[in-house]
């Protein structure tokens, strides 16, 4: 363990297969022929959203039409979505819902995830299984009997059925936590109870600073899940307008024969700036703690 | 033996799901008629919509004149809520006391499962008159004489036709047979030198646009059922000729060609929609298309006529459907929301107001006779056709829209070519729509 | 698998053992409290549904098998059955491969890694309908941007979501291009490879390729197979994409997803949980959705155990260890 630490972090920036002498003219041309790959990816991946912004500055008559780049500017596209929604109060619940429902997946998934992956138990793999099994129902029918129970507990109306389960069980989570504690070599949580550490200080000490990047991006995933989430803040918090979450805004810019096009473009691309801050944030921190545990021998 | 498993499993899905309670609990107050509030009492009636932004701020205000009658009733009104979330609610008791739904598909259901309260106690009650609403908007208001939702307006459906593309291929006057309309189709067709379609003069695609069996079946005089309540697709000469007619306007562009061409075509709800764009010369299309293309194409000269129809004494016959309101089962202030619902249903300022904003047709006939009504001349097709006792509603089932759909999904395989026999394509389709009435049991 | 106790020495092994028990009961207490309320209270409501006649309003009637027989005069079931088998076979591999290719090049990158790893992430980040909705409009025939750059090489784009044998290919196209998050976890997974291993490879005389075969490959192995679980589930609960897809292309798409007839065109983006969802919810018989929900359930928790074994018995072939 102290030979890993001993070991400096790399940069993440430079990748881990160190450089070899980029002079060399195969060298160069590998360089080349990546960076041309990756960019023509990047670019790929990029092109969609571009229009997403494209949308949102159109006039109400050019939206969604083969006319794919404005004819004119309508900058107050932004502004005028916040006279149709309130979208701070969207944006707030939004907050509420995601940073909840990820504490709570972290409070709940990590020492599950921990129990699956690194300790020996009877059942351990039936448990597994089922694990797995849980994200196979299709959520369409789970909805049914859930939304009466919370309904007979009086919590709909509020996000209360959307966090509150995430405090329990996140299958989802679990099963990508246990995955990246796999990767983390036995021995070290072996040591770590010679060293008469108890399970919990394992899970502490070692466990949770070495997965750091999984959990980080664990925590991403759920974070953004929920923030993307529309079918179960409309199911729940449909009819109290002051719960909607951003995510519901959607459903604003639709009428019985109407679709405001670019107003719905507009609250798109404004729901998806935290998200991309966040993520811009985020993988710094997993891809540097991801070197680092790499580092392991 | 079976009897005790029975009862166990019922017990066990009564203890899941609760609903055995909420069937007890509401299944009393369907029988009799809420009485009605006093003209002062306090209380707060919640509508749920599927409205939204403007169309919202406009039904809240047409909701809102219930307050000259009672003005200590507070509307809440609660826009952008659809259909699942309805069900959702009054499965649970979770209920507003007035449910506009935009899909008049569900009345089948929506009436034979208690979804929607009985309204004939209150129509007996008060003595209301339904003759002031057409036969067809009664039709699809309820399910074999159950009426458990009254129209909020309703949508017409009818021909669209690009004047300036008529005068340049020298046609004077709409077509009203379907002759005529295949041979029009045809002169407004253009394609480009390497055969490309440019502009459709009509187009046929089952399922594209409003171009759905369901809104063309009266004008082939197409019968969903048969007299003895069975469904009646082989056994109606309209829809083998619907069919039929359709299939010779694909074979004339061509199935590829057309598939080429409709793929790039443009969304209803956008400014891109072909008729917009003048890429299509002829279609089918509800009353409000008059005031979109209005506002977003006024570069497109058209009119409106009525849909030609396969039997000349047909013509004038049109598609209607619209908003349903209804009580849900569970409703807290029934007898309230009755009188909001008969409100809407028929004061006759307050429908024509709500048609003028958001260009739908009233639902009643003093409303469409008003003179405050805005009528201009494309309009004015579909009040006509409205008012004639030519129109057909939405033909309801108690299996929700599965119906519609088996007929859409065989009139888009068979007019791609894909189907050899169409007497017994339609066999078939009649077979899988009755299995499922069967299977239903209402 | 036996409660052992992994390298604990002999003395005090009674009560190290209660304590082991303890440590998984309080680790795993809240997973299980939630697994029984939020899946095995809705799993036995589904399966005592399915024999039931519901129409979610009034109470359910028993009735058998029936919902079960019923099945088999179901054309539209069969249709929606092999659309998303055709997805579990096709995206399952897709992603995985697409997302494990894409992973390979950016981790390979060495300058302008952060900002190309953000460009590959952020159609994931787009709600799912709006994303689905641009991606539409971009592979738009006769006049979408693809279409045109093809247009350039004498090519004419495919019919995508308007052609039935192109609509399923279609929404694995957005899938892949929606499948960031399967690209940063095994981007991860792969960075994680520890340097000795490859040095060790070098050393040997590997090249690059054969590095990447047998380092990187059998090291990242746990997360690969989460992401194929992962995909098999993407696959067959596949449902807002295809249903906003399949309203698109009949020219009626709006912002939230809902359409007048699903499974645009001729039922080729009908899924089974878009079918599964339709007779539930628009035609009122959740007894019947709830026979296909056990239907399905019962695939694929078949398909799970048989990836989850396969992958075991692989792993453990190669490290020896507690495999994936």
């Amino acid at each position: 363990m102290t030979a890993t630490l001993a070991k400096p972090p790399v940069d993440v920036s430079t990748e881990p297969e160190q450089p070899k002498k980029p002079r060399d003219v195969r060298g160069i041309l590998n360089w080349v022929a990546t960076h041309a790959l990756g960019i023509a990816l990047g670019l790929m991946f990029a092109t969609p959203v571009v229009f997403v912004f494209l949308t949102a500055v159109m006039s109400d008559n050019q939206a969604f039409t083969a006319d794919l780049w404005p004819r004119e500017w309508h900058w107050e596209n932004f502004i005028e979505v916040f006279d149709k929604a309130p979208l701070f109060q969207y944006l707030f619940n939004s907050l509420t819902y995601s940073l909840l429902a990820t504490a709570g997946m972290l409070l709940s998934s990590i020492p599950a995830a921990y129990a699956l992956a690194k300790l020996k138990w009877r059942g351990r793999n039936v448990a597994f299984l089922l694990v797995i099994g849980a994200m196979m129902l299709p959520p369409q029918v789970v909805a049914v009997p859930l939304y009466d129970t919370w309904s007979s507990l009086g919590l709909t109306g509020t996000l209360v059925p959307l966090i509150a389960p995430y405090f329990l069980f996140d299958a989802f989570s679990i099963f990508l936590l246990r995955q990246f504690m796999l990767t983390i070599p036995q021995s070290y949580v072996d040591a770590a109870r010679v060293d008469g550490c108890s399970e919990f200080q394992a899970l502490v000490r070692i466990i949770v600073p070495m997965a750091r990047p999984g959990i980080a991006a664990t925590a991403l995933f759920c974070f953004l899940f929920t923030w993307n989430d529309y079918f179960g803040p409309l199911l729940y918090t449909g009819e109290v307008k002051d719960q909607w979450t951003l995510s519901l805004a959607l459903a604003s810019f639709k009428g019985m024969h109407i679709v405001q096009w670019n107003s719905a473009m507009a609250v798109t691309f404004l729901t998806m700036i935290p998200a991309i801050i966040l993520f811009i944030f985020a993988q710094k921190s997993f891809v540097k703690g991801i070197t680092f545990t790499g580092v392991k021998g | 033996m079976r009897k005790h498993t029975r009862a166990a499993l019922l017990c066990v899905a009564a203890a899941l799901t609760l609903t055995a309670c909420a069937a007890g609990k509401g299944g009393g107050a369907n029988s009799d008629a809420a009485a009605a509030p006093g003209k002062d009492d306090k209380l707060t009636l919640t509508v749920w919509s599927n409205y939204s932004d403007r169309e919202y701020e406009e039904v809240t205000k047409a909701l809102k004149t219930f307050n000259k009658k009672f003005p200590n009733i507070e509307i809440k009104h609660e826009g952008s809520q659809d259909d699942d979330k309805i069900t959702a609610g009054i499965r649970s008791g979770n209920t507003p006391d007035v449910a506009l739904s935009f899909t008049t598909d569900n009345i089948g259901s929506f009436c034979s499962t208690g979804a929607f309260q009985p309204l004939k106690p209150y129509l007996d009650r008060d003595k209301v008159d339904l003759n002031q609403i057409s036969p067809a908007v009664r039709d699809y208001t309820e399910y074999k004489g159950n009426r458990c939702a009254m129209p909020m307006l309703t949508d017409v459906y009818a021909m669209y036709y690009n004047t300036g593309m008529f005068s340049d291929a020298g046609i004077s006057a709409p077509p009203k047979t379907l002759d005529e309309l295949f041979e029009d189709a045809k002169k407004l067709t253009k394609k480009s030198a390497n055969g490309d379609i440019e502009v459709a003069g009509y187009l046929p695609t089952m399922g594209f646009y409003a171009n759905r069996p369901t809104i063309l079946a009266p004008n082939f005089g197409a019968e969903w059922a048969t007299a003895d309540g069975k469904s009646g697709l082989s056994t109606s000469p309209g829809f083998t000729e619907m069919m039929t007619f359709q299939k010779k306007l694909v074979d004339f562009y061509g199935f590829d060609q057309l598939e080429r061409f409709r793929a790039g075509l443009g969304q209803e709800y956008s400014a891109d929609h072909a008729f917009h764009q003048g890429k299509i010369a002829i279609m089918m299309d509800g009353e409000y298309r008059t005031a979109f293309l209005k506002a977003q194409a006024p570069q497109i000269k058209f009119n409106t006529a009525p849909f030609p129809t396969w039997k000349p004494a047909d013509y004038g016959t049109a598609f209607t459907t619209g908003t349903i309101m209804g009580i849900p089962k569970g409703a807290k202030n029934p007898g309230a929301a009755w009188e909001l619902i008969k409100h809407l249903s028929f004061d006759t300022d307050t429908i024509v107001d709500l048609s003028n904003a958001i260009k739908n047709v009233p639902s009643t006939k003093a409303a469409m006779d008003s003179p405050k009504l805005e009528v201009d001349e494309q309009f004015k097709t579909f009040i006509d056709l409205a008012k004639s006792d030519k129109l057909k509603g939405n033909p309801v089932t108690p299996i929700g829209d599965a119906h519609i759909k088996a007929v859409t999904d065989f009139a888009a395989e068979y007019t791609s070519g894909k189907v050899p026999d169409l007497a017994a394509g339609l066999k078939k389709v009649d077979q899988s729509i009755d299995d499922q009435i069967a299977k239903s049991g209402k | 698998m036996t409660a052992t106790l992994g390298a604990r020495p002999a003395p005090g092994r009674g009560r190290a053992r209660a304590r082991h028990r303890l440590a998984v009961l309080g680790f795993m207490a809240p997973a299980l409290i939630g697994f029984v309320l939020f899946f095995g209270y809705p799993l036995i409501a589904t399966v005592v549904f399915s024999f039931t006649k519901y129409d979610l309003i009034n109470a359910p009637e028993f009735t058998g098998l029936d919902n079960y027989t019923f099945m088999f005069k179901d054309d539209l079931l069969i249709k929606s059955l092999t659309n998303t088998l055709w997805f579990v076979l096709v995206l399952t591999i897709a992603r995985t491969v697409f997302a494990l290719g894409v992973a390979s090049v950016i981790a390979r990158l060495k300058s302008g890694v952060g900002l190309i790893r953000t460009l590959c992430y952020l159609p994931s980040l787009a709600p799912p309908v709006a994303a689905t909705l641009v991606f539409f409009m971009v592979l738009r025939p006769n006049d979408g941007p693809l279409d045109k750059l093809l247009d350039l090489f004498g090519l004419q784009s495919p019919l995508w979501f308007s052609d039935p044998s192109w609509a399923k290919p279609g929404i694995t196209a957005i899938m892949l291009w929606i499948s960031g998050d399967l690209m940063i976890i095994i981007l991860a997974a792969i960075l994680d490879v520890p340097q000795e291993q490859y040095e060790a490879a070098e050393l040997d005389g590997a090249g690059p390729i054969r590095r990447w075969w047998h380092v990187t490959l059998p090291t990242i192995s746990p997360v690969l197979l989460f992401g194929i679980v992962n995909s098999v589930i993407l696959a067959l609960q596949l449902f807002t994409q295809a249903v906003v897809a399949g309203s698109a292309a009949s020219g009626s798409a709006d912002t939230t997803g809902s359409t007048k007839y699903l499974g645009f065109p001729e039922n080729s983006t009908l899924t089974f949980p878009v079918y599964l969802y339709t007779k539930g919810f628009r035609q009122f018989d959740m007894g019947y959705a709830a026979a296909m929900a056990t239907v399905l359930f019962i695939i694929s928790f078949g398909v799970t155990i048989v990836l989850v074994q396969r992958m075991r018995k692989n792993s453990s072939a190669e490290e020896g260890g507690p495999g994936a």
